[in-house]
């Protein structure tokens, strides 16, 4: 079942366009990366997935929906959440604060505390850290907080923005193991990264962006397989 | 509109405004006259606001001071013109001495520290009895002035209206103006923010304060609350926003038009008078941001448009053959030379290490390509170069000069040049005019008329022939990017910071551009450093490859030993890249 | 100086302090959630002073009663200003933006003020609140003056509860915090925005009418609040409530001394001339702040 569809998105940063043409089709329970230079439209992508940024032309559909013309919350409430590059963490607010902010809305306001249950199971270390400021954590705990925080609005599927910026490379692996078990949990993942490994590690499939547009889709083996697949991704064509 | 009508109706408006106090009464004389000294203080005041882009709501403390200094001195006895100078000195030095604290602030701050100044000088005023006699006030010789204060006036006007049209197309003014547009850009290309927010406040507050003096002439008495009153202080603030701010009409136009309107509204209302003026004050606030002048119906009209004029500076024709020489001294390279050398620099924001412990040296001639992944700290090392940012260890040396003490503007005139990863050209100005403010303040410090002239060259180099009159904000991203490369080029540095042009463009531009840094380095001796993300790019220039991974440097080697190293393509390229290959 | 006007003094600079430091928390909100920096804000205080004392007039009634009388319109003004005249602006460029907010706020405080002259009188006013004395030894108190104090305490603490605990103030300090990170969280920007402006202003309503019960008002005096409000807010830190009240108490004290022990006249210089030092002395601090 297809749970997310965008169809030949187009959206404009004032006079400049940035999109010209990203078509996905995420099924549920997919782990699918976007992989492209900087600057190719990843990033405006997801944030125009989740409403932050309107669509000049093209279709966005989520669980048979078009969300196309919709607003940041009502995406929410459907079950978009998006871990935001940099993470955009409130700094001098704790741990738990953080997290709860992140059930704001009515509907996952109600499941607080088995929400905050779950995200303590994935990250234990944060339960350890609840009530100190986000702010003084690592830049890896940081990371686990905009994930938890993501995660409590009990979305359905969960968008992530170059999670492993400033992450120590011993915490990447931990914070991977945590995606592949909300994964695992039946949550379907879109995952923006540069490094090409790191992200066929994990993902299933993945698109390439070039310019704003998607010029590349194909599963891991595929893209591994591809002789062309690399060159293209490094600019070495 | 031909220049000869222009000069012909401006040469009309002086005369009979000269004319006047021959053949109008008293009450209209003196209306002009208030309205002159009003212009007086709406240009002085927007060469802050309009020019440099600091929102100065005290500038009416300045004219306060002024009227009371001359008070004072020709109540005791002092002749009138040392009461004057008095005026302009003690409004100047009352400016020189809040500069200090005041240009700490920016944006609404700055805004509303200025404004409490007025209530302070209120204060003063009241508190000081025995100088200024307090809340009665101070009450001048009754001689019949008018006439001689209105020459005063009309005098003062005109010298503000050159002042503004050199403001307009001087280097000093292109130096405010870059300073509207983006402060730390401004100062990375070699221009004194402190020294030039000092001269322009102390400049416009010797207007006010002689504004001020001219007016308590004509008045005969002056009081605290008339003079520090803050809906009266606003008042040339809201003229010249009503007109359009940064326009070489906007003050003018916009304080006629205000003054008009008092006089319509207000003469006759014995009470509310404040309250009307309050909400036109909100008025212009919420519905005229740019002021009357930057209405579409005037800048579209075919034959209004000029009134919108910025007046910047114009550049005679082409003289036709234009080399595609690059106007820069070709400078010998000498291998041995150290160009940079950071020795252990570290920064850090809060507890995350964004450049942590790196050093490396830089040869003269050199193009070193840095690499890394997002955040990995190569734009933090760009803006410690620069001086943006302070190490907070280690040290950083160009060419053997340890920086530690330098500003960013003393650093730009070293020899350093940089471009941004998310463009920062002076927004609101043309190419010619960005291209110009990197040659006349940077390393090269050409005279601005020389740098003008030579901006096409620069232009052209970078492919950006035929916009030269656009205007930054109207440029596509790339062309943002080739201009600031222009820009940096124009100001003949040294040592060249280039923080990733190629995203973005196509295989040939990419040509095109590895082709310039090229260039550049063996005809006129430049060093680059290079920050990119297409390797492709890199590829077929860099002598050198620095790869950085958390801060730190993991690898300083060639382009082929670097792209073989194994922690390179671990933490940076990932297996994928040498499974492709 | 005898123990007795000491404590006097003392508590003199207290209450002050404690009411500055309430005008400098709505200022000092509203300025984190939605950049706004209200030149009108203290002119609120000044309004609602007058009116409050207009209506003790008329009619005697305890202030307290008083109080939901002001707040309740002054946080309806508040709203409807913001959402009427302000949020329109955000869609300008910054330069724009501050332009517009400066001069719509400063346009607003000089009608206020005007048309409250005109519709009050200029005179000063206050509540002349009949209070018993609390006695303990040689040091003689005002109760009204004990209840104020109490009243400052219990809305600064009903304050800091509200933004820690509940959900719309956790949404406050959030947006404070990071505006983006917020509206990915489902919180309205927009509507936060009015909201707090409404509360700031309904939070300096409050403080007009305690001020009012110890210090005459007038339609004018409120641009020297502002000031104040300002001056504290750049010791204490943006969004900082226990920075503000100590700041506040600071100055308040402060002024209270230097009207006692030199001359009421010069109270009023303390604010502005301590903010040109503390900007000259501790400009990195300031910057530090500034960021966040």
């Amino acid at each position: 079942m297809t749970l997310l569809r965008v169809d030949d998105l187009e959206v404009s940063h004032g006079p400049l366009q940035a999109l010209w043409g990203v078509s996905l089709s995420i099924s549920a329970g997919e782990k699918v990366g976007l992989l492209g230079a900087n600057g190719a439209g990843k990033s405006t992508t997801l944030g125009a997935i989740v409403g932050h940024y309107p669509a000049q032309a093209g279709r966005i559909a989520f669980d048979g929906r078009d969300e196309t013309r919709s607003d940041v919350n009502s995406r929410l409430s459907r079950g978009m959440a998006l871990v935001p590059e940099g993470r955009r963490l409130f700094v001098d607010m704790s741990v738990r604060e953080n997290l709860e902010m992140g059930a704001y809305l009515a509907a996952p306001r109600r499941a607080l505390a088995q929400s905050l249950e779950q995200v303590f199971t994935l990250f234990p270390i944060l339960k350890e850290k609840e009530r100190q400021a986000a702010g003084t954590l690592s830049g890896g705990q940081q990371q686990m907080v905009a994930i938890g925080r993501a995660l409590m609005s009990r979305p359905r599927l969960l968008l992530l923005d170059e999670p492993f910026i400033g992450v120590a490379p011993l915490i990447i692996r931990d914070v991977m193991q945590a995606l592949a078990q909300i994964a695992a949990d039946g949550i379907t993942i879109v995952l923006v990264e540069q490094n090409i490994h790191r992200a066929l590690e994990f993902v299933e499939r993945a698109y390439v962006i070039e310019n704003g547009r998607t010029v590349l889709e194909g599963s891991r083996g595929q893209l591994l397989n591809d002789a062309s697949f690399g060159a293209k991704l490094l600019g070495l064509d | 509109m031909p220049r000869i009508v222009l000069y012909g109706c401006a040469l009309a408006l002086a005369a009979g405004v000269a004319a006047i106090p021959a053949f109008a009464g008293s009450y209209l004389t003196a209306f002009v006259l208030a309205l002159m000294i009003s212009f007086v203080m709406a240009q002085s005041w927007d060469w802050v606001n309009g020019q440099m882009g600091y929102l100065n709501l005290g500038h009416f403390a300045f004219y306060g001071i002024g009227a009371y200094a001359f008070a004072i001195l020709l109540t005791r006895g002092a002749p009138l013109a040392p009461s004057f100078a008095a005026a302009v000195f003690f409004g100047s030095l009352a400016a020189l001495l809040v500069s200090l604290p005041l240009f700490r602030l920016k944006g609404d701050y700055f805004a509303f520290a200025t404004l409490a100044i007025v209530p302070l000088c209120e204060l003063l005023a009241n508190n000081f009895d025995g100088l200024t006699r307090g809340s009665d006030g101070i009450t001048l010789p009754p001689d019949y002035v008018l006439v001689p204060a209105f020459y005063m006036a009309a005098s003062l006007a005109a010298l503000t209206i050159a002042v503004t049209l050199w403001l307009m197309r001087s280097r000093f003014g292109y130096g405010l103006r870059a300073i509207r547009n983006d402060e730390q850009v401004a100062e990375v290309a070699g221009i004194r923010l402190f020294v030039f927010k000092l001269a322009t406040l102390t400049l416009s507050a010797g207007f006010a304060a002689m504004a001020g003096a001219i007016q308590a002439w004509q008045f005969s008495y002056i009081a605290p609350n008339t003079m520090f009153n803050l809906g009266v202080a606003l008042v040339p603030i809201a003229g010249a926003l009503l007109g359009g701010s940064g326009l070489l009409l906007g003050p003018l136009v916009g304080m006629v038009l205000f003054a008009s309107l008092e006089q319509a509204l207000l003469v006759k209302l014995s009470h509310l008078r404040e309250a009307v003026l309050g909400l036109m004050i909100m008025l212009i606030g919420r519905f005229l941001p740019g002021g009357l002048l930057r209405a579409k119906w005037i800048t579209g009209h075919r034959s209004l448009f000029w009134l919108s004029r910025e007046s910047h500076f114009e550049v005679a024709a082409s003289t036709g053959a234009v080399s595609d020489e690059l106007p820069l001294a070709r400078r010998a390279i000498d291998k041995n030379q150290i160009v940079l050398a950071c020795e252990g620099a570290t920064m850090a924001f809060g507890g995350n290490v964004a450049v942590n412990n790196v050093s490396l040296t830089i040869r003269q001639g050199e193009i070193v390509g840095l690499v890394g992944p997002n955040g990995s700290g190569k734009t933090t090392l760009f803006n410690l170069i620069s001086g943006i940012y302070r190490p907070r260890s280690g040290r950083i040396l160009i060419e053997g000069k340890d920086i530690a003490d330098f500003r960013a503007d003393e650093i730009a005139h070293l020899g350093i040049g940089r471009t941004y990863q998310i463009p920062r050209p002076f927004a609101e100005l043309t190419v010619r005019e960005n291209i110009a403010i990197g040659r006349t303040f940077g390393a090269s410090k050409t005279p601005l008329v020389d740098a003008m002239r030579t901006a096409d060259v620069f232009a052209r180099y970078v492919g950006l022939d035929g916009l030269l009159e656009r205007k930054a904000e109207l440029l596509s991203l790339q062309q943002k990017k080739a201009l600031e490369l222009a820009r940096a080029l124009a100001a003949e540095p040294k040592l060249l910071l280039v923080d990733e042009v190629a995203s973005g463009l196509s295989t040939v531009e990419i040509a095109t551009f590895v082709k310039h840094i090229r260039d550049i380095r063996d005809h006129y001796g430049i060093t680059v450093i290079w920050v990119e993300h297409i390797f492709s790019a890199l590829a077929q220039v860099v002598d050198r490859l620095i790869v950085l991974d958390n801060g730190a440097v993991i690898a300083d080697a060639p382009l082929a030993e670097a792209m073989r190293d194994e922690k390179v393509l671990t933490t940076y390229l990932g297996h994928a890249a040498t499974e492709a290959k | 100086m005898p123990l007795d006007i000491f404590i006097q003094v003392l508590l003199n600079g207290v209450l002050l302090g404690g009411i500055y430091a309430l005008v400098a928390f709505g200022l000092s909100l509203v300025y984190g959630v939605a950049h706004i920096l209200n030149i009108a804000h203290g002119t609120l205080l000044a309004i609602s002073g007058v009116v409050a004392s207009l209506i003790f007039l008329k009619t005697g009634w305890n202030p307290v009663l008083i109080i939901p009388m002001i707040v309740i319109p002054v946080f309806a003004f508040g709203y409807l200003f913001h959402a009427g005249l302000l949020r329109p602006l955000a869609r300008r460029g910054k330069h724009d933006e501050t332009i517009g907010t400066v001069l719509i706020t400063t346009g607003a405080l000089i009608m206020m003020s005007d048309l409250t002259g005109f519709a009050a009188g200029t005179q000063q006013r206050n509540i002349p609140v009949r209070s018993e004395m609390l006695e303990m030894g040689d040091i003689i108190l005002p109760m009204a003056q004990i209840w104020i104090l109490a009243g400052i305490v219990a809305l600064t603490l009903a304050l800091h509860f509200y933004l820690k605990y509940a959900w719309f103030g956790k949404a406050v300090r959030a947006v404070t915090q990071d505006a983006f990170g917020a509206a990915l969280c489902g919180v309205n920007g927009p509507r936060a925005r009015a909201l707090t402006f409404a509360a700031g202003s309904g939070l300096v309503g409050v403080a007009g009418v305690l001020y009012a019960i110890i210090y005459p008002v007038d339609p004018y005096m409120g641009f020297s609040l502002t000031v104040r409000a300002f001056t504290i807010i750049v010791v204490g830190g943006i969004g900082n409530l226990a920075g503000a009240m100590i700041a506040g108490l600071m100055l308040g004290v402060a002024e209270a001394f230097t009207a006692f022990l030199w001359s009421p006249k010069w109270a009023p210089a303390i604010s502005v001339i301590l903010l040109l030092i503390i900007l000259v002395v501790f400009p990195r601090g300031l910057a530090s702040w500034r960021k966040a």
